[in-house]
């Protein structure tokens, strides 16, 4: 099969039938695919302003267009739907191997629709596709679940994604597993998964990529290999240390959250840094997803025996410095809590830091914690049995805690100490201490998120190029130009890490190569701008308007110590000007003339 | 007094974390990376310099939290009583 030759596979669960469709070359010229294609199909089918949790939304599992090729790190697929916890489109993307088997079944894209009327996993091996029983499934954890769904149809080479207790009880911070240990994360999608009485998708299958030019796919991916292996950052500081090398680059910088965004600075980051994970013997190895030749996952072990991938940056520091825990064994712990009841890590943690102070400032009663541990700052104690109660949706608090720390804090009537955008919480990173990544926060289309944009690397890691985390000329311009790159990247299916070593030209070969599509760099980055901007569209008929271009009120005040300290987040300098460059209204609304520029109407 | 700071993989390679090393009017941050090499006898600036004796794509050099990228790079000054704090290149997110 050839990538242009793109499959769908349209699964309606409510009668558990299926059928094949093809897709339009020219949908796959105009989006390519993943994260862009199955927007498009999203916002064609689904009413923005259904209830997330409804069968009339849709789930839909999405290949790049490279995935399953020799292409580097081309292992990804993402998750499409509207989010539950944000009330925005959502995309998830995932490694490890799942994505590049998904491809082999000959599909590009699985579009799930309706609501099976009880539980279900679907097996997928090539174009048999069956629908099997999950009731005894429902209730397990993803780990178990995988390895009894792997035994169940007998094929050890296959692969599966599932949900665990989280997103069977529709918590609204709920993810997917897939491969045990890889995660489409963020955005609840794996409620939504939950809502359909779905379980799990097991895929297997035996075809091959063709190309139309082979060789000049062969050439461009070897000298993109080269790139990425002679650069420091993806040939020798990821594989040394993974993403855990930053926490003490951002703590250093001041812009590393501590107890709720109350610090920048934490005091302990020397006993949870990515060097502790060396040091301290947890870590055996590290290991790679499909076709990568970074290798930045972290193979494991704790000293109770539990052996696990993890933690990422996000990870540590959301149940570490954002909980004040300088416990690195609970931290693990945590995380491993977060993969097997399936939970997103960040939203995970922020949560639980979100209630810790409100614990400690009175607004959570001590009777809302039951047999609870006290929520103090510090206690890892508290970060494990919470993250277990909230993972596993039980309790008072741990229902609350599950619906993500927006709607917890709001319940408690104090929503400005939730650290979120359009109320999906911030990551590992301050905003006041890195400008142009704050604006990139309170612009994402999917709310709080640090891989819609990373404007870390030129602020902060000088790469490209280092810019001052706190000059505001010319940032709005970097964030568009980064925005509208990674929807290109996550459309590929490459992995967003590759943009260390790789640029837009590099992009631009590599979809040439692998499609005859003949792009040039700028209408691979037109591109970009029309995902981006039919995301925008979808979200605004959704009822997210542009009020909600914002951030949380504590980004407005002072950073309270560290090197930065006095600075404050400067949004409504940057703003205009990024509603200027997108070529939208000054009220953040998209005037018809872009829209049909970019031929999204 | 001056104390310098080896952070990830200085950190795994030095197998230290920091030093205190005496302050010396005038001295840059190039100067004082030379002299902490002689002084701990491993090689290390090759992670953090390239070969015209500047900073690679991506390394970090901090001085009291501020990256000398946008002081005067290894060129920069030091004042006595500064904590100087090296990273060479890393990523992720």
């Amino acid at each position: 099969m050839k990538l242009t030759d793109a499959i769908l596979l349209r699964i309606n669960l409510s009668d558990h039938t299926s059928r094949e469709e093809p897709i339009a070359e020219a949908l796959l010229k105009d989006y390519l695919g993943g994260r862009g294609l199955a927007s498009k199909y999203l916002a064609d089918e689904v009413d923005p302003r259904v209830d997330a949790l409804s069968p009339e939304n849709k789930l839909i599992f999405a290949c790049g267009l490279m995935t399953g090729s020799s292409a580097p790190t081309a292992g990804r697929y993402m998750v499409v739907t509207k989010s539950p916890l944000t009330g925005t489109i959502a995309c998830s993307n995932s490694g490890g191997i799942w994505g590049a088997v998904l491809r082999k079944t000959g599909y590009t894209m699985i579009i799930l629709e309706g609501k099976s009327d009880k539980p279900v996993y679907i097996s997928i091996y090539d174009n048999n596709v069956e629908f099997k029983n999950a009731t005894h499934l429902w209730g397990k954890r993803t780990g178990e679940t995988t390895d009894i769904v792997l035994d169940e149809v007998g094929e050890k080479r296959a692969r599966v994604a599932c949900i665990g207790p989280a997103g069977e009880n529709l918590s609204r911070i709920a993810c997917i597993i897939n491969d045990k240990h890889r995660a489409p994360g963020r955005s609840g999608v794996g409620a939504v998964m939950g809502s359909k009485n779905l379980k799990a998708v097991v895929v297997k299958g035996s075809n091959t990529i063709d190309f139309t030019d082979k060789s000049a796919f062969t050439s461009a991916v070897k000298e993109k290999i080269d790139k990425i292996k002679a650069h420091p950052v993806t040939g020798e500081g990821l594989p040394a240390l993974g993403t855990k090398v930053l926490d003490n680059i951002i703590n250093q910088g001041g812009l590393y959250p501590t107890r709720n965004f109350q610090a920048a600075t934490f005091e302990g980051v020397d006993e949870v840094s990515g060097e502790a994970l060396v040091k301290k013997g947890y870590l055996k190895s590290n290991t790679a997803c499909f076709a990568c030749p970074i290798g930045c996952a972290r193979d494991v072990e704790l000293p109770n025996g539990i052996r696990m991938e993890g933690p990422e940056y996000e990870t540590g520091w959301a149940f570490g410095a954002h909980c004040g825990v300088n416990d690195l064994l609970a931290i693990c712990e945590a995380n491993f809590l977060c993969n097997d009841l399936g939970i997103d890590t960040i939203s995970a943690g922020v949560t639980v830091g979100t209630a810790m102070e409100l614990y400690e400032k009175g607004f959570i009663p001590k009777e809302d914690l039951e047999e609870g541990p006290e929520l103090k700052f510090g206690s890892s104690e508290s970060v494990v049995y919470w993250t277990n109660k909230l993972g596993r949706v039980e309790g008072k608090l741990g229902k609350l805690m599950a619906k993500g720390s927006y709607r917890m804090a709001e319940h408690y009537g104090h929503p400005e100490f939730s650290m979120s955008v359009k109320k999906q919480e911030l990551p590992a990173y301050d905003p006041r201490g890195v400008q142009g990544h704050g604006l990139q926060y309170a612009t994402s289309n999917r709310g709080g998120c640090h891989v819609r944009g990373y404007m870390i690397s030129p602020e902060v890691l000088g790469v490209p190029e280092k810019l001052d985390t706190q000059e505001l000329k010319g940032k709005p311009k970097w964030v568009i130009i980064f925005q509208d790159l990674t929807a290109v990247i996550d459309a590929t299916g490459l992995c967003l890490f590759t943009s260390f070593a790789l640029g837009l030209d590099d992009y631009t070969d590599l979809i040439n190569a692998s499609t005859g599509f003949n792009l040039t760099p700028e209408e691979t980055l037109k591109i970009g701008s029309r995902i981006w901007n039919l995301e925008r569209v979808f979200n605004m008929a959704a009822g997210i308007d542009p009020s909600q271009d914002t951030l949380p009120k504590r980004m407005f005040e002072p950073l309270p110590d560290g090197p930065q300290k006095g600075a404050v987040h400067q949004l409504p300098k940057m703003l205009p000007e990024y509603y200027e460059l997108r070529g939208w209204n000054a009220d953040g609304t998209i005037p018809e003339p872009t829209l049909k520029d970019l031929g999204i109407v | 007094m001056l104390r310098v700071r080896f952070f990830t993989l200085l950190h795994l390679l030095l197998n230290r974390k920091e030093m205190e090393l005496s302050f010396v009017p005038g001295e840059t941050v190039r100067d004082l990376l030379s002299r902490v090499q002689e002084q701990i006898e491993t090689p290390f600036l090759h992670k953090l310099l390239g070969e015209s004796g500047e900073m690679k794509i991506g390394t970090i050099i901090m001085i009291n939290g501020r990256h000398i990228f946008h002081l005067d790079k290894v060129n920069t000054l030091l004042s006595d009583g500064d904590e100087v704090a090296l990273f060479p290149p890393g990523g992720g997110g």
